[in-house]
């Protein structure tokens, strides 16, 4: 299957700070990656060089056959994101939300009307068209986040800890629309803490701490290659079982 | 430099966020205008009968106002309302996960401040005309609205600098009271400016807001002074200075 973002030695220095310490990783069209890793290891720094937000500092970052800079337009156009930060615009109703958005991406006014009556069918947010973003409950904020994402029709989506904060019914749901994104032929990269969502949902993923990746493979080779029943126990094997953020001061 | 047509989707998003509070908000700004023409206006005016070839003093005053209005609200917008939408908010922040470059967004939001800066200037030329203390005619308004534009983007662009190396609220201070609050002052906003002592003159023309109650002056006397041009550059050029250094700066902030 051919990739659809190679990085080579990829590193991101905030100052004098490593942040990503050269990594390489290949993710593969139509697959779901991982980014698994104790807060602070680098995933969201990754990602966000990934779709073209931040400066890489070394290495290279091919995205979509394009190598990634940043405000790389074709690249960004191409990519739906999920941000780790409810980011959604507490200022504008749920509709504008998303017509904004749609129109951020060129989209006519009569097609964007109709692609969002269908994304909030799809996230099951039909009735809360005319809310405020105030009046939703987190679980429905995130579901709305995937949906912004949506708006383009992303060949890649971007999902940064999508569940954080949801109840397990919620987070559930969640997972299955990922997993109808996936049956459509969409790439997903995937960063969580809950390793059953990683088990559940990854094909392939990296665990990285520190800036740097410490092992990867599919949630069943790692089990295997560790000897360990679930992935938690191979995550809590390679990462320790301290805080490492504390540990690093 | 990365600015396309984008920058208007920013500029489109804070009209779509401000609708709601449209009608408040303007007639909350129609308080000011009222206050200023009628107490210095009306009241400080009656004592000082008719000043320069028969004009009364608050016919004087309005057409300052008209000015500093719009580069008060300018200022205030992109000094406050920029703040919140880029660090509570969040909202630089999910606009250029999207094709919208970072210099979109500056752009879009110095324009949304000028645009707001428009609107309070002809806040105050509506009630001025309403008390009789301006002309209203259709080349005034078209005049008007240029000059408050160039004013608008400059002083949003030069507010946008200051945001951009801002921690917090506190830092703003700095600028309002050093720079802005003079320049109200001292821009023949309030008295004409050839009574001051010379080295006073001299920073006042150094202030782009001089320039801009000039032109303005000059609009509602429908004649034009030799020295138009002048005018028009001083405000021109700190504004596409301004513009550049606010989108270079502010990129470096949303960029790391
Ligand atoms: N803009 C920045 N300036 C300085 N340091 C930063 C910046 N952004 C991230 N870092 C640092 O880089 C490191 C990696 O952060 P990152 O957000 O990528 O971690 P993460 O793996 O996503 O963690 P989490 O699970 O908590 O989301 C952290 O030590 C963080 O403090
Ligand atoms: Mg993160």
């Amino acid at each position: 299957m051919p990739s659809i973002v190679t990085a080579r030695n990829l590193v991101k220095k905030f100052g004098d700070f490593t942040a990503v310490d050269g990594i390489s990783f290949e993710i593969r069209t139509g697959e779901c990656f991982g980014f698994l890793g104790p807060n602070g290891a680098g995933k969201t720094t990754t990602i966000r060089m990934i779709h073209c937000v931040s400066p890489r500092s070394g290495g290279e970052l091919t995205v979509l056959g394009r190598p990634a800079s940043v405000d790389n337009r074709e690249i960004k156009r191409l990519i739906g994101v999920v941000p780790q930060e409810i980011n959604l615009d507490a200022d504008l109703t749920v509709r504008e939300n998303l017509s904004l958005y749609a129109e951020f991406y060129d989209l006519k006014r009569r097609p964007a009307a109709a692609r969002i009556a269908e994304l909030l069918d799809f996230v099951e947010l039909k009735g809360k068209i005319n809310n405020q973003i105030a009046e939703l409950s987190t679980g429905m904020k995130r579901r709305l986040q995937i949906a912004r994402a949506l708006v383009n029709q992303p060949q890649l989506i971007i999902a940064d800890e999508p569940t954080t904060g949801l109840d397990p019914q919620a987070r559930r749901l969640i997972w299955q629309r990922l997993r109808e994104l996936k049956g459509r032929g969409a790439t997903i990269i995937l960063t969580t803490q809950y390793m059953e969502e990683a088990e559940q949902l990854c094909d392939r993923l990296v665990v990285m701490s520190r800036g740097k990746i410490i092992d990867f493979g599919s949630p069943d080779e790692l089990k295997k290659k560790h000897d360990r029943p679930n992935l938690e126990e191979v995550y809590l094997k390679l990462t320790g079982h301290g805080l490492q953020e504390e540990a690093a001061e | 430099m990365n600015l396309s047509y984008r920058a208007y989707y920013v500029w489109k998003r804070n009209l779509t966020a401000y609708k709601r509070f449209l009608l408040p908000t303007l007639l909350v700004s129609l308080g000011e205008p009222f206050f200023y023409l009628l107490a210095l206006g009306l009241g400080l005016g009656a004592y000082m009968g008719n000043l320069f070839g028969g004009a009364a003093y608050v016919n004087f005053l309005a057409s300052g106002l008209v000015a500093s209005s719009c580069m008060m609200t300018a200022t205030f917008e992109c000094l406050y309302d920029s703040f919140v939408r880029m660090v509570h908010e969040k909202i630089y922040g999910s606009l250029i996960v999207t094709p919208i470059s970072a210099e979109d967004v500056v752009a879009g939001d110095i324009a949304w401040g000028a645009f707001r800066g428009i609107i309070s200037g002809f806040l105050m030329y509506g009630v001025a005309v309403l008390i009789g203390a301006l002309p209203l005619s259709l080349p005034v308004i078209f005049g008007l609205l240029g000059v408050m534009a160039l004013t608008g983007l400059l002083f949003g662009s030069l507010s946008m600098i200051v945001t951009s190396f801002a921690p917090n609220f506190d830092f703003f201070n700095y600028y309002t009271q050093l720079i802005i609050s003079p320049l109200f002052f001292f821009s023949g906003v309030f008295f004409p400016l050839d009574k001051f002592p010379g080295w006073l003159r001299l920073i006042a023309k150094f202030s782009p807001l001089t320039h801009a109650v000039s032109v303005s002056r000059q609009l509602f006397a429908g004649r034009f002074s030799g020295h138009l041009y002048l005018n028009l550059l001083a405000i021109i050029l700190p504004m596409l200075a301004a513009f550049c250094l606010a989108l270079f700066f502010m990129k470096r902030r949303l960029i790391k």
